[in-house]
């Protein structure tokens, strides 16, 4: 026992020691001193996390403009794309207290998850500027804790040839107009939807907000769906929505479950199908596979009273935050820097020539030329009121996949539409907070 | 070794390489669809290239930074290989030799944790990383795939190492050399085959991984081959064309390592086994 | 208190040491065989160790601390709630059920096949074909495409190029909707990492294989015995520590599947193919119920590991055994 317990402690001796020997070389060689926000002097390195590698280059390009004119200040950007999700990195940095200065979030439920880390913004210049409805999502307690980056939207987008082709004059604004147009596409000989219902999001997020956003008081109803009083069962805005889903099904594509967003836009982009439930995001594939190809946008009708069907499903996707417990330099350089990204010149012509976004600015113009012919229809729709917001934000978290695996187990012929939709409270119930 | 070629080999032979082709197909996929437009991907995926699109490759090696990138890769590479050759082939070693229950207990840690899945771990493990600063840095990157591949390549060693006759080890003992020159000249130079396996196997998954260095390195100039790659994968928009090149400029170097070493494989074994 | 300096004596000596490891025989302070015993023990087996013990080790237990919290993974607040996470897993949860019945029907199946399929192909290379050294790379080709990016690969060739074959040959098989419906989806996975996996086990059967002396074997057949009893008693005895091996490496890595399941099917169709690892990592980052998640991955590897155990001990019993 004793030559045991000798052996051990010289074992652990041996491995102390050499934790000592690892933990100071290491630091000396690592490149720390980068990162983590530390100032020295008057020279401040803002710290940036974004998931968005469309704009990786540009935005660099955005802030080496402004370290130009504020010597002082340079930026360290940090873009996590494509295969992982951006969230569980993010979460790895704040973990290791390497948390960015700037960073993004959704809004909604995600910033109730993350509100313990935000600096409130509301005193910032670009407040006022913002379009009405773009600053909900991060309004919490009547305090505005994000800018946001863009505006996206979806509906309908539709092949203006192959409309005029099947003779469709008038554009669908209501369910039974939408039907009628499907018929007669189907009748030309064209396949009037491309429908990609492999990809959960498209089903679960775009397509349930509908019967969220056409509810009278779509956070009462939210409420009511958190508190146990309000139902989706046989509630009559997603009967009407399992309707639409039918019609799509009815007149789309075959296999809508191993159809996945890539052969779904690129049905609608070689001219195979006439109408495509996604946003003003599918411009640029289109661009790629059919160059110039006129498109635009209808809204997905819900029922036949056109003041309630005739609307554009537009949110902001994404907001930028400040750190609150990034170093005070640190945080006035991020607010400057984001003030200045929505107001001075070079920020403004960047935001809709370089980053070709949609602004959630009135200060900001954009035209049919910076944001192709869909973020055109989008902003017309915008700028006439006709737009329901995101309530799929609102979910409580994970709840999407959940919601998205019911409507798949719907088309494939797995479950019925009360089963669906009882999957769909007990989901609710499920992951509420 | 059946040295004649006979008729029933070449019937194996013919099995073989259709066995072969069928492996093949994805790599179709890959390299044929590198060749096309991003158009052309998604309308004819199938097909031939109609017109080779050799400016993806070029496009591709640029918006990488393909040179800086490669030997970032190669550095961590090499690097967590060393460390994992050496360090665990003396543990193993050791953990053989030693008959006590001490030995045991620890070569059973390492294999059992082999199991726990890297996505349960990742947020704890950067949260210690951060602490001890081995985050944003290649070498703190190395010592963590030592952590992480120990499992494995003690687990290889091991099962090698208890097949060396123990007496080759004691007779040099008494030429009076020295554990470690016993450990370096004698067995180590034994366990070449073994080497050379855990080597490749250890040299695919580091140089694949996504997920740890996009944790651990957060300078675009330490930036890994996958991490690079994965730029060509937007929210909405996957930029396939580029992707796909990216994959072939990316697989060439393993392919022409793997090429190289596996003659040492079938040598190593063949001299070990003469011994 | 005599231990302790002696200890520190030892610890220097041997960091003095490390960079020359021949330099050992020169240590004049060890003057206790035993204790020169320990300190060499720690010398091997330390370096590996610890980096083990702060990489993995210490990370796990402070995930197993997570599985006993609310914690939601962003917030400072963490609060002890017991073993109401697990009481969850087992009365509530039916996808984590649904997921771990699934994990272990694919890793039967995936242990099964990839074994077999890289036995073959290792008995197909040790012939005296022509293209041995040929083939040997291409079985192992498909290793060099990390884990994301097969997944996206494969979507292709099932959802284009099935479709492809599918119109030029008639042959149903391709033209069903793998990726859509939950048996197929299920299968395809299994193909892709069969076919990924196969070469890599076929690397070391090969091994194994070289080393069955050729003597015997033709000495046997001298004697008369068929090529189905050579390999029966001759080479399958041999190559027995191989597939140890080989199960092991199959098993641990058919548990942990994440990156194929993640990009070729990411769970779908509803939520169908989700399997554990999958389904840990949504509970945490996805739902935001990292407590939860730690959970199940805890339940996860205690499974996990008492099968690889329990596998490990019955392989070498057997080993012993032939």
């Amino acid at each position: 026992m004793a030559f045991k317990m000798k052996k051990f402690s010289v074992a652990a001796g041996v491995l102390s020691a050499s934790l000592l020997i690892t933990a100071c070389s290491s630091g000396n060689t690592s490149g720390e001193n980068k990162s983590g926000g530390e100032s020295k002097g008057d020279k401040v390195v803002v710290d940036i996390f974004q998931g968005k590698v469309e704009i990786a280059d540009q935005l660099k390009a955005l802030t080496d403009e402004y370290t130009k004119q504020n010597p002082d200040v340079t930026f360290n950007i940090e873009t996590v794309g494509g295969g992982a999700d951006g969230a569980a990195a993010l979460k790895a940095k704040f973990a290791s207290n390497n948390a960015p200065d700037i960073f993004t979030n959704g809004g909604d439920q995600e910033a109730q998850i993350w509100k313990d880390k935000f600096e409130d913004l509301s005193d910032q210049p670009w407040v006022k500027d913002a379009f009405e409805g773009t600053l909900d999502g991060m309004t919490i307690d009547g305090k505005v804790y994000g800018m946001p980056l863009n505006m996206e939207g979806y509906g309908f987008a539709y092949n203006k040839a192959l409309f005029e082709k099947a003779g469709v004059k008038e554009l669908p604004t209501t369910y039974s107009e939408l039907e009628d147009a499907a018929k007669k596409l189907k009748a030309a000989g064209i396949t009037p939807f491309s429908i990609g219902y492999a990809e959960w999001w498209v089903l679960a997020n775009h397509g349930l907000n509908l019967p969220f956003a056409y509810q009278e008081d779509p956070d009462k109803f939210i409420a009511s769906l958190n508190d146990g009083s309000g139902k989706i069962e046989g509630n009559e805005q997603f009967d009407a929505f399992f309707k639409l889903l039918d019609l799509t099904m009815k007149y789309g594509n075959s296999n809508p479950l191993t159809t996945d967003y890539n052969t779904q836009v690129t049905l609608f982009a070689t001219g195979e199908a006439a109408m495509i439930q996604q946003g003003n995001w599918i411009q640029p594939m289109i661009d790629k596979i059919t160059p110039d190809m006129e498109v635009g946008f209808i809204p997905m009708p819900l029922t036949d009273d056109p003041a309630q069907s005739d609307k554009l499903m537009v949110d902001v996707p994404s907001n930028w935050v400040v750190h609150n417990a990034a170093p005070d330099a640190d945080k006035e350089a991020a607010k400057d820097f984001l003030n200045w990204m929505v107001t001075s010149e070079e920020g403004k012509t960047a935001m809709t020539k370089e980053f070709k976004y949609i602004p959630a600015f009135k200060s900001i113009e954009a035209t049919a030329d910076d944001i192709g012919p869909l973020g055109a229809d989008l902003l017309k729709y915008s700028n006439e009121g006709k737009t329901y917001q995101w309530q799929f934000m609102k979910y409580p978290d994970g709840a999407g996949q959940e919601f998205g695996a019911a409507l798949q187990s719907y088309i494939a012929g797995k479950s019925s539409k009360e089963e669906a939709m009882k999957a769909m409270d007990s989901t609710w119930a499920k992951l509420k907070k | 070794m059946e040295n004649k070629y006979t008729g029933r080999t070449f019937i194996v032979e013919i099995i073989a390489i259709l066995i072969g082709l069928v492996f093949l197909v994805p790599f179709y996929y890959v390299i044929s669809n590198s060749l096309k437009t991003f158009a052309d991907i998604l309308t004819n995926t199938s097909a031939l290239p109609s017109v080779l699109q050799w400016q993806n490759y070029v496009q591709a090696f640029e918006r990488l930074d393909y040179l800086r990138v490669f030997t970032n890769s190669l550095i961590i590479t090499v690097g967590s290989n060393v460390v994992l050759i050496i360090f665990c082939s003396m543990a193993a070693y050791m953990l053989v030799r030693t008959k006590k229950k001490i030995s045991n207990i620890i070569f059973m840690t390492f294999v059992a944790a082999m199991v726990i899945p890297f996505q349960s771990i990742m947020i704890p493990l950067i949260k210690t990383a951060g602490n001890l600063g081995l985050l944003n840095s290649m070498w703190g990157l190395v010592i963590m795939y030592l952590g992480f591949g120990s499992g494995m390549t003690i687990f290889l060693y091991h099962g090698f190492i208890k097949g060396i006759p123990v007496e080759l080890e004691e007779a040099a003992i008494i030429d009076g050399c020295s554990p470690f020159g016993v450990f370096w000249r004698i067995v180590f130079p034994l366990l070449k085959p073994i080497t050379v396996t855990v080597m490749i196997l250890n040299s695919l998954w580091i140089w694949n991984d996504y997920l740890l260095p996009s944790l651990v390195l957060q300078d675009p100039a330490l930036r890994t081959i996958p991490l690079a790659t994965f730029f060509f994968f937007g929210q909405y928009t996957k930029q396939w064309e580029l992707a796909l090149a990216g994959l072939v400029l990316s697989i060439i170097p393993l392919v022409i390592f793997f090429f190289s070493m596996q003659k040492h494989i079938i040598k190593g074994i063949t001299s070990g086994s003469i011994k | 208190m005599s231990n302790h300096s002696k200890l520190e004596k030892v610890n220097s000596a041997a960091f003095q040491n490390q960079p020359n490891v021949n330099a050992s025989r020169s240590v004049p302070f060890m003057k206790s065989k035993k204790v020169k015993k320990a300190g060499l023990f720690a010398l091997f087996v330390g370096p590996a160790f610890l980096a083990f013990a702060m990489i993995v080790l210490i990370p796990f237990f402070t995930g197993v601390y997570y599985a006993f919290t609310d914690w939601n993974g962003v917030t400072g607040n963490v609060s002890w709630v017991g073993l109401d996470n697990f009481k969850y897993l087992f009365t509530e949860d039916k996808q984590f059920q649904q997921s771990f019945m699934l994990t272990i029907k694919y890793t039967a199946v995936a242990i099964i096949l990839t074994n077999i399929v890289g036995f073959g192909l290792a008995l197909l290379i040790s012939q005296m074909l022509k293209t041995r050294n040929i083939l040997r790379t291409v079985f192992f080709l498909p290793n060099l495409i990390g884990g994301l990016l097969l997944g996206f690969i494969w979507q292709f060739i099932f959802i284009k190029g099935f479709e492809s074959i599918g119109k030029l040959t008639g042959i149903s098989l391709f033209q069903l909707p793998w990726l859509g419906d939950e048996q197929t989806a299920f299968w395809g996975i299994v193909i892709v990492s069969v076919w990924q996996g196969a070469g890599y086990i076929m690397l070391i059967y090969l091994a194994a294989l070289q080393n069955v002396p050729q003597d015997i074997v033709e000495a046997a057949k001298i004697d008369g015995a068929s090529r189905f009893q050579v390999l029966r008693h001759i080479t399958m005895p041999m190559v027995a520590p191989a597939v140890t091996i080989c199960l092991f490496l199959t098993i641990s890595s058919s548990f942990k599947i994440f990156d194929v399941n993640l990009s070729l099917t990411n769970g779908g169709p509803f939520k169908s193919t989700e399997m554990l690892a999958l389904n840990i990592y949504t509970e945490a980052f996805v739902n935001n119920r990292y407590g939860i998640g730690e959970a199940k991955a805890l339940i996860f590897f205690l499974v996990v590991a008492a099968i690889t155990v329990i596998q490990v001990s019955i392989t070498k019993k057997k080993e012993v055994e032939s």
